[in-house]
């Protein structure tokens, strides 16, 4: 999760390490999906475009690829600090309500505005006084949340015409926790994707649905025919289809696979055969958890007082105050932020997690694929059951292997 | 009609720059320098009508109020900024007014522990449950109380000549001190509340480009009146008590001092003055700080919504008129240090507002066609190259005691 007040002012680099300027703004598209697009750039000469392909990354110095491309204002692209930040927030009857303090940005898996903050702490962050603040708060045992307002209740179209209008009626704002937020988007994606995957090629379609994370993946089979959803599953890693076709019902299952291709649906069968193995066996239920909104220095003293060197420990699991799963962090990054960072800022929101019913095949492959050493398994409603790590699974491996 | 319809705006905002902070500056303006102090009355009128002018033309072009500009242009720290430092500055204003009031009161030997608290509780009741038009209708009333000055400034039977003489004709050395109280003297016709009043005002008023013309010519006329009342008001105090060498601390004192030169009624004159003057200007400061607070931060704020819609609006409103009845209840204080200092304050602050003022009024992109002329800039960049002058030689000579 970014926020466009702690990126705005970053110094942009050149690949070498070349000092170019500044970062002062983002062009974004105007959609349900507000991607953004471009990076304002103030050099000393003047300002450049850069389009977001041409950043390599955006965390500490924001530093481009070589030979970066620039370009002009597309049609349908609009400024974050002209037409959404400070901007005045108005209900459907153009009742005043609050205005946007801050705008807050997903970076994973790629630049998208998921809301904006309309709390004082959005404000506190302008003034580099976001830590000092919670510190002070922190002493009467109260700590100021961010106030976010999803993308989702925001009307695009006004945007343009210079207003930030809301859906509906507003009293009093539907908030949304920060931890949240991005899951969220995701489920609100979910929606757009069914209406619009019927645009795209299948073989992009089926990219599409591999980026998404299970939760997603699965809520979307749920949602488009069976028919659909095969098409898109016979492009799909077969691993990964198995693992999503374990999640839903026998009943849906039994719809999908007959239209699955002849060959996709040999592998894929073969693989179901496979997942006789209950992969809660070769669980563990010592897993590390904290609250989104506990703070970095809070959860190393806990991780300190609380944990020996026989508890498997790589990862720490973030909860909402739902416990559910939220997002997950490894012990490196853990140690690299400030005492007064809360869990949400710093977490990874998409979180690669495995159901009771995934064969351990399929959840080591996941392992391999994405350089994890331990995987959440995780119920319906997103919470942990426990954790399989890549210690366990190999050695159920081997005795099959003997 | 439409003339009558868009009478309202100029009138009360200039005619309540002669608060009863105000009426305090002008008595010991008048009972230090008598009719030397005049000199400063004609250029006070020329910038008065011109700001409030490019401000009410602002606030009918953009929809906006002052506030709204400066949050969506620089930002939500220099908004920050603004707001404290005219948070402090009203704050100082209210003060003095409901300082006034009470002075006022025991003027008339009323009981001031038990009034005071109860006509600021009417006050803010008042303003909260009746909508824009009755409220306005108030507003006249207290206006029209105003009159009294003049009658005091007949019974005090000036030398007529020489008090309209000294309009034009400089009389005597200009001093450092000269200098600081001329300075507070426009600080409290010229102020910066009245800026971002005047734009609250009109866009709550709802006034549309077409009353633009009629609106200008109204505010003109605020502007002359509001000098002519001024000029009755010093010429009661200077044909008085500067003339038998009486230097007054406030406008309290200056109403019992006039006693044995003007009679008992132009004292009673003088003390109904100050009352009413300090009801229209403790409320019409504190509505401003709530208006500009509602505009930087974008919560709902209108004399026309109730309590529960606009409840920051009138909050801020009621925190105002709190601390400034506490403030002036306490007996020992002495109101006379900060009023010279806090209408100097609010004079010194004017070039920031200037500033805004000329960058939004001439933006084409804000404007259109409606941007200032020649005139117009000459004489805001003028006035403010003059009061940062004078200001600052003024504060020099009140440090090193010139």
């Amino acid at each position: 999760m970014l926020y466009f007040a702690e990126l705005f002012g970053k110094r942009v680099t050149s690949a070498d390490g070349n000092a170019i300027g500044r970062l002062t703004d983002f062009a974004f598209l105007a959609t349900d999906q507000p991607l953004i697009t471009k990076l304002r750039v103030d050099t000393r000469v003047g300002h450049i475009l850069v389009p977001v392909s041409s950043m390599k990354s955006i965390n500490g110095v924001v530093v481009l690829t070589p030979g970066f491309e620039t370009s002009g204002v597309a049609e349908n692209e609009l400024s974050v600090r002209i037409h959404l930040l400070d901007q005045q927030i108005i209900d459907i009857k153009g009742n005043k309500v609050v205005r946007v303090n801050d705008v807050v940005i997903q970076d994973k898996p790629y630049l998208v505005i998921a809301g904006v903050d309309v709390g004082i702490l959005g404000i506190a962050r302008w003034l580099r006084l976001e830590q000092w603040l919670n510190r002070q708060l922190a002493r009467f045992g109260t700590t100021l949340r961010s106030d976010f307002l999803p993308w989702e209740h925001i009307q695009p179209l006004e945007l343009s015409r210079g207003k930030v209008q809301l859906k509906r009626e507003e009293k009093k704002l539907t908030k949304l926790a920060p931890e949240d937020l991005a899951d969220h988007l995701e489920r609100l994606s979910v929606k757009n994707l069914t209406r619009i995957i019927d645009l795209l090629p299948d073989e992009y379609e089926a990219e599409v649905v591999q980026n998404m994370n299970v939760t997603r993946q699965r809520a979307l089979l749920r949602n488009i025919k069976p028919e659909h959803a095969a098409a898109i599953l016979s492009h799909v890693d077969p691993d990964e289809a198995v693992d999503i076709l374990l999640t839903l019902s026998e009943h849906r299952r039994g719809l999908i696979t007959p239209f699955l291709k002849e060959e996709a649906k040999k592998r894929i069968d073969y693989l179901l055969s496979l997942s006789s193995t209950d992969i809660g066996s070769l669980a563990t239920t010592d897993f590390f958890a904290a609250d989104s909104e506990e703070t970095a220095g809070n959860v190393r003293k806990r991780l300190k007082r609380d944990t020996t060197l026989d508890t498997p420990l790589t990862y720490v699991y973030v909860l909402n105050r739902k416990k559910e799963l939220v997002g997950v962090c490894n012990l490196h990054e853990l140690l690299l932020q400030n005492n007064e960072v809360p869990m949400y800022k710093f977490m990874i929101p998409n979180v690669v997690a495995v159901y009771l019913t995934t064969p351990p095949e399929i959840a080591i492959k996941k392992m391999v694929k994405y350089k994890i050493y331990a995987l959440p398994i995780i119920n319906d409603k997103r919470e942990i059951l426990g954790v399989v790590t890549i210690d366990d699974l190999v050695e159920s491996m081997q005795e099959k292997l003997i | 009609m439409l003339a009558l319809a868009i009478i309202g705006p100029g009138i009360i905002t200039a005619v309540a720059d002669n608060d009863a902070a105000g009426i305090s500056t002008f008595s010991v303006a008048a009972s230090t320098f008598g009719y030397q102090m005049f000199i400063i009355l004609l250029p006070i009128m020329i910038v008065l009508a011109v700001t409030q002018e490019i401000g009410a033309r602002i606030a009918i072009v953009t929809e906006e109020g002052l506030g709204d500009l400066i949050r969506e242009h620089y930002g939500v720290r220099m908004a920050i900024l603004i707001y404290l430092l005219l948070f402090v500055v009203n704050l100082i204003v209210v003060i003095m007014d409901v300082a006034g009031l009470k002075a006022a009161l025991s003027l008339f030997h009323l009981n001031t522990t038990l009034f005071l608290p109860a006509i600021i509780a009417a006050l803010f009741l008042f303003v909260v449950l009746s909508n824009y038009t009755i409220i306005e209708r108030f507003f006249f009333v207290l206006v029209a109380f105003y009159i009294t000055y003049v009658a005091s400034a007949f019974l005090a039977k000036p030398d007529w000549v020489n008090a309209v003489t000294s309009l034009v004709i400089l009389r005597g050395q200009v001093s450092p001190h000269f200098l600081y109280v001329a300075i507070a003297l426009i600080g409290t016709t010229v102020t910066a509340w009245g800026q971002f009043f005047i734009h609250s005002y009109v866009r709550d008023k709802h006034l549309t480009l077409e009353h633009l013309k009629y609106t200008r010519l109204e505010v003109y006329f605020g502007a002359f009146v509001t000098v002519v009342l001024t000029f009755f008001a010093m010429v009661a105090v200077a044909a008085t008590l500067y003339t038998h060498n009486i230097h007054v601390e406030d406008a309290a004192v200056a109403a019992l001092a006039i006693q044995p030169f003007a009679g008992q009624f132009a004292t009673l004159l003088f003390g109904v003055g100050l009352l009413f003057a300090g009801i229209l200007g403790c409320v019409i400061v504190a509505l401003s700080t709530a208006y500009v607070f509602s505009e930087f931060f974008g919560y709902s704020g209108s004399l026309d919504e109730n309590f529960s819609k606009s409840k920051l609006f009138y909050t801020t409103l009621l925190v105002q008129l709190g601390i400034a009845t506490g403030v002036a209840m306490i007996p020992q204080i002495s109101l006379f240090a900060i009023t010279l200092a806090g209408n100097f304050i609010s004079g010194a602050m004017l070039p920031i507002i200037f500033y805004f003022l000329y960058k939004f009024a001439n933006n084409e992109a804000i404007m259109g066609t409606h941007t200032n002329n020649k005139f117009q800039n000459w004489l805001l960049v003028g006035s403010a190259v003059a009061i940062i002058f004078a200001s600052s030689l003024g504060l020099l000579g009140q440090i090193l005691g010139w």
